[in-house]
């Protein structure tokens, strides 16, 4: 196979040394966990002139929790979302969503903001993290902005970052008693597979009126996307089997598809709705087993 | 680049370009053939080495990215008691055929009893999810996995 085109490498041990490298280089790309830009360089996808490896930016990788919100840094490994019991107990969907990426061996080393940045519609913890309302840092030498989560993704395997930006940090509030989440990817197989289709849930109740209601999908569009539509649907209201299917049925209305070699946009659009409809079932009952 | 690292328990020096991988380190210029070339982008798992103890795949590891740090190969466990024991099962239970991806499968097996030395069939399956074996259609390694945990447990006082 053809190796892999040459590269300058620079490996940075602090963020701000990471941010000046990308600020003074021309031609510079950061590289976390490489498991897709490796593969990337050498399809000759991708170019770089420089590459800033954060592998040695130990700042970038942490989990805690701090005011009722978990902050998570962008160089965090899959891996080591799945050692945090903090995540599996308070974000299940998260803890689930980081499980079914690749093997073993790629998430020992790929990175949960690699997966955001890599933009790539059917990113596993995409739909999660606009499920959880999350926020995304990003910073640059002339200081850190805040945006949507949903704003990193500006088309598919395209992000809005502008150059001499870094993703650092993932923010979203803890989720509540009385809420439960769910994450649903269906692929070709089971193991080491990218999703056909991945839906993530976040239902809160009070009372068994759903208060808040987010519902994301993922590889159904350009980019990982809410739907408000559904959304609507449920909020201010009694949940029932068949608000949630009626719901689920608005997703499928709403996704916008493409066929491709994992699956047709038709088979993708109704799976929209079965997912969804299993995932909304699934986190109303851990919703209601939490307030219980 | 000069880099540094411990590879099988002792320290190497040595030179490489920053775009040659650890998989092309370790094969052609460590001469450690046991380090599978297979499909250079992280979905066969022959590659597998032990970086910090964990697996990953050498072909999406960079060469200088080691500096500093551990990298296991097959090589540096022949005379591990745990490595010993998953040998004789594949052997004896019948889970190789090519050989392929064995050292691979070995080292991911061996990372998963370190951590997990009772694993379940599904935590088994889990652990060799990036090991792809043509031959031989799993059951037989998964067999060799779990038979391995119990001959350790069982050596045990």
């Amino acid at each position: 196979m053809r190796p892999i085109p040459s590269f300058s490498l620079h490996r940075p041990k602090t963020l701000s040394e990471a941010l000046e490298l990308l600020q003074a280089l021309e031609d510079a790309r950061p590289i976390a966990g490489g498991t897709d830009l490796l593969v990337l360089l050498r399809d000759g996808a991708v170019s770089a002139k420089h590459l800033i490896d954060l592998g040695g930016v130990h700042e970038l990788q942490y989990i805690r929790e701090e005011n009722d919100e978990i902050r998570i840094g962008a160089a965090t490994t899959h891996a080591q979302l799945l050692r945090s019991e903090l995540i599996a107990e308070k974000t299940p969907l998260l803890h689930e969503a980081a499980a079914s990426i690749g093997s073993v061996q790629i998430r020992n080393r790929g990175t949960l903001g690699g997966n955001l940045c890599n933009a790539s519609p059917a990113a596993d913890t995409a739909p999660p993290l606009l499920a959880l309302n999350a926020e995304a840092a990003v910073a640059s030498t002339g200081g850190t902005r805040i945006i949507p989560l949903g704003d990193l993704f500006a088309g598919p395997k395209m992000n809005s970052l502008r150059p001499g930006e870094l993703l650092t940090e993932i923010r979203f509030p803890t989720p509540p008693a009385g809420s439960g989440t769910s994450f649903q990817k269906l692929g070709r197989r089971r193991g080491l597979t990218l999703a056909v289709i991945n839906v993530a849930v976040y239902l809160c109740l009070e009372g068994g009126v759903c208060r808040e209601a987010r519902i994301a999908l993922g590889a159904v569009a350009a980019t990982p996307i809410r739907m408000p539509a559904a959304e609507e649907m449920l909020e201010g209201r009694q949940l029932s089997g068949e608000l949630i299917e009626a719901a689920a049925s608005a997703c499928r209305d709403q996704v916008r598809p493409i066929d491709d070699i994992r699956a047709s946009a038709e088979y993708r659009r109704e799976m929209a709705y079965v997912l969804t409809r299993r995932a909304l079932m699934d986190a109303w009952e851990r919703a209601r087993r939490d307030t219980l | 680049m000069r880099i540094t690292f411990e590879l099988n328990g002792k320290r190497v020096e040595c030179e490489a370009r920053p775009n040659k991988t650890l998989l092309d380190l370790l094969r052609a210029d460590l001469g450690l053939t046991s380090v599978k070339k297979g499909c250079e982008q992280g979905e066969c798992g022959a590659c597998t080495v032990l970086l910090d103890g964990a697996p990953v795949n050498s072909c999406l590891v960079l060469a200088p990215q080691v500096e500093g740090r551990a990298v296991t190969t097959l090589d540096g466990l022949v005379d591990d008691p745990l490595m010993a024991a998953l040998r004789k099962a594949f052997m004896e239970d019948g889970a190789i055929q090519c050989g392929f991806c064995i050292p691979g499968m070995l080292l991911s097996a061996y990372a998963l009893l370190r951590e997990n030395p009772r694993p379940t069939e599904e935590e088994v399956k889990t652990a060799i999810e990036g090991n792809i074996c043509r031959c031989t259609g799993y059951i037989k390694i998964i067999e060799a996995i779990m038979d391995a945990a119990e001959r350790i447990q069982n050596e045990r006082p």
